[in-house]
């Protein structure tokens, strides 16, 4: 340990363990440190089912209710991967999709005022055959969708061809709505189910944004199947396992189960980092904020609830992993409440029993109430679909 | 978990396991290249990650592909990903030095809690060398006996002379391969994705998504 280092990590979640496997690769000499003796932090899948009761000191259950234990890999913050995304390219870039094994959702879904979930179209087919909108509205949303896929962003001096008159430097996402006519519902599943911006603030920003991430939602769509997400097997915790493997075969070295006692400053500049006794050199440490509580700051809370499903969600097309989006709107919101809908396909739960979590950004004195819609979607008609249910709160914290 | 048979031979994951030093890398850098280095400590390990070969087992090709471990066990764990969907584990310890051996069983159990299914193989390295402390055949015998029928196989083998190296990973694939053809009628396919993956490799996953 005694030794000086280019940069030395603290903290193995995903941020992490990306950058430590980019500098890796990138020929610096890496000392990747973490208090636990696993890897993850706290976006570890826990695994057997009794570590999530335990999460929530409760009880876990003597028998195999829930089928077998080691089957079970929960994320308590579960996040899809878009196929075309940012995360998915890093992947396929850096080699690590060799370590790991993955799953597209069955389906992507979206709930609209009238209670009844409808699946997110995302290409001109299935913008035509969708429940969610009449006749002439479908004919509006077709011509966005196909304006939206054939601009090509990268290069602003190909405007679109039958379009001229529109230009995307100019318009904000309002505008860009009225250009093509799309009434408010359908702004409304445009922007949070199929752009997914958890509120309205984009509206008002450059159409630019909103049209790149159309174009990714129906690119990852037409990658692998019937949804735009993918989703590790065995967990999220996968992840950071992966570029953790990678950092070390470029010779990264690894220590779990440190403590780290302080970072070493000199002249207000960091110049190492102090565990059990022993200085390990460095000009750059890079942690995640457990490791430097009193330099990050609260700017909100998010309301989860997790809940074990005794069966498939109801009203879903027999989909047994997806997600619904509720937009805001629709519930007289500002931030959209998020379903996830999570089963053995994953291998993140034992067969037969399904995972799901809602979420969404605290907005009243009663968060739980505020998932409530969420839960019922859960729970289905006869109001016992869920065996388990544990609401909690995370920060949202920024430097 | 089984191997994929819908395109190109059987491929069976082979993960290496034990101790730091006991050479493991060494053991990779024959199944990849069949070199061998000197090199200590970390330079012997640094680059190495998963190597596939073909074997001829009864007419037919067997691809195994070998994980190295990445140097991750020298001051830390492996995690668990590394050992998920293993179809063997080859446990290696050094003939030299008898804490490398007695310390397997924790291996095995970290093999049965995160690679269900595996079969796990023996693998005594170093076998050129003379000590006063090497590990017995009695003491095989007994850890052979206490183990039941967990172990596959067991081998002897130098990646310094290249004694017994390619035998042992012939004999492997020989057990992996039998074993999965007397499984064939209970195979489930999983339909995984590895992004970045050909169109050709991932054909069969489309067709399934659709159709079912
Ligand atoms: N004499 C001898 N040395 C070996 C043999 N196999 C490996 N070594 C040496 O043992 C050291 C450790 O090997 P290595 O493959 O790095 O072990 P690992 O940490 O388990 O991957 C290296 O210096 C190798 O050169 C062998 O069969 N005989
Ligand atoms: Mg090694």
């Amino acid at each position: 340990m005694d030794e000086e280092y280019d940069v030395i990590v603290l903290g193995t979640g995903l941020k992490e363990c990306i950058l430590s496997g980019l500098m890796s690769t990138d020929g610096k000499k890496v000392l990747h440190m973490d208090r636990n003796t696993y890897y993850g932090g706290e976006s570890a899948s826990l695994t057997p089912l009794s570590q999530l009761f335990d999460h929530f000191k409760q009880p876990a259950p003597v028998d195999d209710k829930y089928g077998r234990p080691r089957d079970w890999n929960v994320d308590l913050i579960p996040k899809f991967l878009m196929a075309n995304g940012k995360l998915v390219q890093l992947l396929v870039y850096t080699g690590v999709t060799r370590y790991l094994e993955f799953k597209s959702l069955d389906g992507s879904f979206v709930r609209k005022t009238d209670g009844k979930l409808h699946k997110v179209p995302a290409d001109e087919r299935e913008a035509l055959s969708s429940s969610l909108m009449g006749l002439f509205e479908k004919r509006r949303f077709k011509k966005l969708l196909s304006y939206c896929q054939s601009l090509d962003l990268d290069n602003p001096a190909a405007k679109n061809k039958d379009d001229k008159k529109i230009d995307p430097d100019n318009l904000d996402a309002t505008q860009l709505y009225t250009e093509f006519g799309v009434d408010k519902n359908t702004q409304d599943f445009t922007g949070h189910a199929i752009a997914l911006f958890l509120n309205d603030d984009y509206l008002h920003k450059n159409c630019k944004e909103l049209i790149r991430r159309i174009q990714l939602y129906s690119g990852s769509l037409a990658r692998y199947g019937k949804s735009p997400y993918l989703y590790p097997l065995y967990g999220l915790g996968e992840l950071p396992q992966g570029f953790a493997r990678l950092s070390a075969i470029y010779g990264g070295t690894y220590m779990l189960g440190k403590t780290v006692d302080e970072l070493v400053m000199e002249d207000g500049k960091v110049v190492g980092v102090k565990s059990g006794g022993e200085v390990a050199k460095t000009k750059m440490v890079i942690c995640d904020p457990s490791y430097v509580p009193h330099k990050v700051k609260k700017t909100g809370r998010v309301v989860r609830a997790i809940c074990i499903l005794k069966g498939k969600v109801e009203g879903v097309n027999n989909s047994e992993s997806l997600q619904i989006i509720i937009p805001q709107n629709q519930v007289d919101r500002k931030n959209d409440i998020y379903i996830c809908v999570l089963s053995n396909q994953q291998c993140v739960t034992a067969k037969g029993f399904y995972l799901g979590i809602v979420s969404t950004t605290v907005e009243t004195s009663d968060p739980e109430g505020e998932l409530q819609i969420g839960i019922d979607i859960l729970n289905g008609k006869d109001k016992s679909n869920i065996a388990e249910k544990y609401v909690w709160y995370s920060l949202i914290i920024t430097p | 978990m089984e191997p994929v048979m819908a395109s190109g031979p059987p491929n069976y994951k082979v993960i290496l396991c034990g101790e730091y030093g006991v050479g493991k890398s060494s053991i990779f850098r024959r199944f990849m290249n069949d070199t061998f280095t000197m090199e200590t400590g970390k330079k012997s390990t640094v680059g190495l990650d998963q190597s596939s070969q073909l074997f001829k087992i009864n007419g037919m090709d067997v691809k195994m592909s070998l994980w190295d471990t990445g140097g991750m066990e020298r001051m830390s764990f492996i995690g668990s990903s590394y050992y998920r969907g293993a179809n063997a584990a080859l446990l290696c310890y050094s003939v030299l030095n008898k804490d490398t051996f007695t310390i397997l069983s924790q291996y095995i159990l970290d093999i049965v809690m995160n690679a269900e299914g595996a079969k796990i193989f023996l693998c005594g390295n170093m076998a050129d060398c003379d000590g006063d402390d090497k590990v017995t055949e009695a003491d095989i015998e007994n850890f052979i006996r206490e183990c039941g029928d967990v172990l596959s196989g067991v081998y002897s083998i130098s990646c310094k002379e290249n004694e017994g190296v390619y035998d042992m990973f012939k004999d492997m694939a020989r057990v992996l391969h039998e074993e999965a053809m007397g499984r064939m009628t209970l195979r489930k396919e999983l339909h995984v994705i590895r992004p970045g993956e050909t169109p050709e490799d991932t054909n069969h996953h489309k067709k399934k998504c659709c159709s079912s």
